[in-house]
């Protein structure tokens, strides 16, 4: 029965993976027809020992804990916060939920459009609290540039984490909160000590889910700052995306192995992260 | 009633306050997109934010007629998601199937595997696609594009579908088979009805997943196949931008996957967890 989607499946992922593989030891020729000529381990020690490799390997874990981390513990927030109305929970739930059908280019130009330094509604907020200088640009600035791009992608996945943890939460045992509260336990005891243990499963399925997209984290970043200021936000994505874009230009070099290189690289980290989540699966009896 | 921590009067105004925030926060930034889609160009390049306008839908005009039309464009992003679409659940519903009642030891390698490759990072697929399309002449193609969503796509459902057969109780088909179906005809006639719900929210994932892409897009596709998020990231490299078209333009492409996502609200827990969590 698995036949026919296994057979699409082996002509579309793992074709490419041999393809990606065998290039990152080639020199690759697109003119005339692609062809490959082995080079060895040429590539590989070209972006090892490439300073520019490390500075996005470094942005991108940075961005990754920056954006993961507030992700949730927004997400969390938030669905504390809803799982605590008793009113309007549903009609609530569903605008928090909005951001997160936009596509990811049109938060990044929404982004852009907000924090016009000259223009846009949040700049001109900021300016009246005296948060920025007037016109200047947090996209444009190396201190708030990074701060700028999370807050983008934490505005659109936050509530992601909040869909998973509220799933979660609506699973804690009701009696249990009752016990503790005629114990006189207080709220932050109570979510500490009960609530937060017992959905602690439910957080790391988020986690790895967030985690998973972090480091392919790529359209928002390049629509707003392109990389910049001073390559302070120059994600691994980019990095692997300039050396494709340079090759479609002159059709022979180099440059296409070394994107299959980091292509590999990035690979290796999710690879790692779906091993993690089908343990995680497995230990909850979830994969019979 | 329900599982509330604490249930003071005082903690719930607290609540209550927050929750406004939390709405706000979100949707702050929607609203000011869809006024902006309808404001005269004086009315948006202005430095403190105005809030009375004659409505208009000069930006709207702008983005169907002209040299840059997206007409075409909203009809290839309904082509390239919609048949992704379909491929991804038609082989996702049959092997997702299969991968619930897979019963050998090596279904563990073959989940791997299968959540590997949706994991994957698009950037890393990019490079090898590229080449390949280049070769067979897919790039700037329809077809190419549909290919490529079905990198992430298919092995979605597939995963997605076994995560919502393994809620339907096995007694359900063996009693159709008592019944005198063969495993197929109690798998079409008796399974897949009852998961018709998960299945309508596996699609409509998918949908979100291809209509939303913009690296593959902009990676592959070209003039005769451009996509609205693509044709998004191209307006703003244009000298001086556009922000009311812009904000049409962004308008039109989020709309109808707001209509199907909440629609499908009650399955995004578990669809968007990749099946590790259930939701309501």
């Amino acid at each position: 029965m698995m036949l026919p989607a296994l057979l699409v499946l082996v002509l579309i992922t793992v074709l490419p993976f041999i393809m990606l593989i065998a290039m990152s030891f080639a020199k690759v020729r697109l003119l005339g027809g692609v062809s490959l000529s082995m080079n060895g381990f040429g590539n590989w020690s070209d972006v090892l020992t490439d300073p520019a490799t490390w500075h996005s390997w470094g942005v991108t874990l940075l961005f990754f804990v920056l954006a993961v981390g507030m992700e949730m513990i927004v997400g969390t927030v938030l669905a504390l916060i809803l799982n605590s109305m008793r009113r309007g929970q549903s009609l609530a739930f569903s605008l928090v939920l909005l951001p997160m059908f936009l596509a990811p280019i049109t938060v990044g130009l929404l982004g852009n459009f907000l924090l016009d330094p000259t223009i846009g509604l949040y700049s001109w907020v900021m300016e009246s609290l005296h948060l920025v200088g007037a016109h200047q640009s947090v996209f444009g600035s190396q201190t708030t540039a990074m701060l700028a791009v999370t807050t983008l992608d934490m505005w659109e996945w936050a509530p992601l984490v909040a869909l998973i943890v509220l799933a979660g939460l609506t699973s804690v045992s009701p009696s249990v909160l009752e016990a503790a509260s005629v114990d006189g336990a207080g709220y932050l005891r109570t979510l500490f000590s009960i609530v937060i243990p017992s959905i602690l499963p439910v957080l790391l399925v988020a986690l790895l889910v967030r985690s998973m997209d972090a480091v392919r984290y790529y359209d928002i970043v390049h629509i707003t700052t392109g990389g910049g200021p001073a390559n302070t936000t120059w994600v691994i994505s980019l990095q692997l995306n300039e050396k494709v874009q340079a090759t479609a230009v002159d059709g022979i070099t180099t440059l296409i192995g070394q994107s299959a290189v980091i292509g590999i690289t990035m690979l290796v980290f999710t690879i790692i992260i779906a091993n993690v989540f089908v343990r995680v699966l497995d230990r909850r009896g979830l994969m019979k | 009633m329900s599982n509330t921590i604490m249930t003071s009067p005082r903690t719930r105004r607290v609540a209550s306050g927050l929750a406004i925030v939390a709405v706000l926060w979100s949707v702050i930034p929607l609203i000011w997109m869809l006024i902006t889609a309808f404001k005269p160009q004086n009315a948006i390049r202005t430095s403190t934010p105005e809030f009375l306008f004659a409505p208009t839908l000069v930006n709207f005009q702008n983005l169907f007629s002209g040299g840059n039309s997206v007409g075409p464009f909203i009809v290839n992003s309904v082509i390239v998601s919609v048949v992704s679409t379909i491929i991804a659940v038609g082989l996702g519903v049959v092997a997702g199937y299969g991968l619930c009642h897979w019963k050998s030891r090596g279904k563990k390698d073959l989940a791997f595997w299968i959540i590997s490759t949706r994991m994957a990072p698009i950037a890393a697929v990019i490079v090898p696609l590229f080449v390949m399309f280049r070769q067979v002449g897919l790039i700037d193609n329809l077809l190419g594009l549909i290919v490529a969503y079905l990198t992430f796509n298919l092995p979605f459902a597939i995963w997605l579908m076994s995560a919502f057969f393994a809620e339907v109780p096995p007694s359900l088909q063996e009693a159709a088979q008592i019944d005198g179906c063969n495993k197929w005809q109690a798998f079409r006639l008796v399974v897949v009805p009852t998961t018709i719900p998960g299945i309508i929210a596996t699609a409509v994932l998918c949908l979100v997943f291809a209509w939303n892409d913009y690296a593959f897009a902009s990676s592959f596709a070209g003039p005769s196949s451009q996509t609205l998020p693509m044709t998004a990231g191209s307006l703003i490299t244009q000298t001086g931008v556009d922000w009311g078209q812009l904000c049409a333009l962004g308008l039109i492409t989020v709309l109808p996957m707001i209509v199907v996502g909440l629609a499908v609200r009650k399955h995004l827990a578990t669809g968007l967890s990749m099946g590790a969590v259930t939701g309501e």
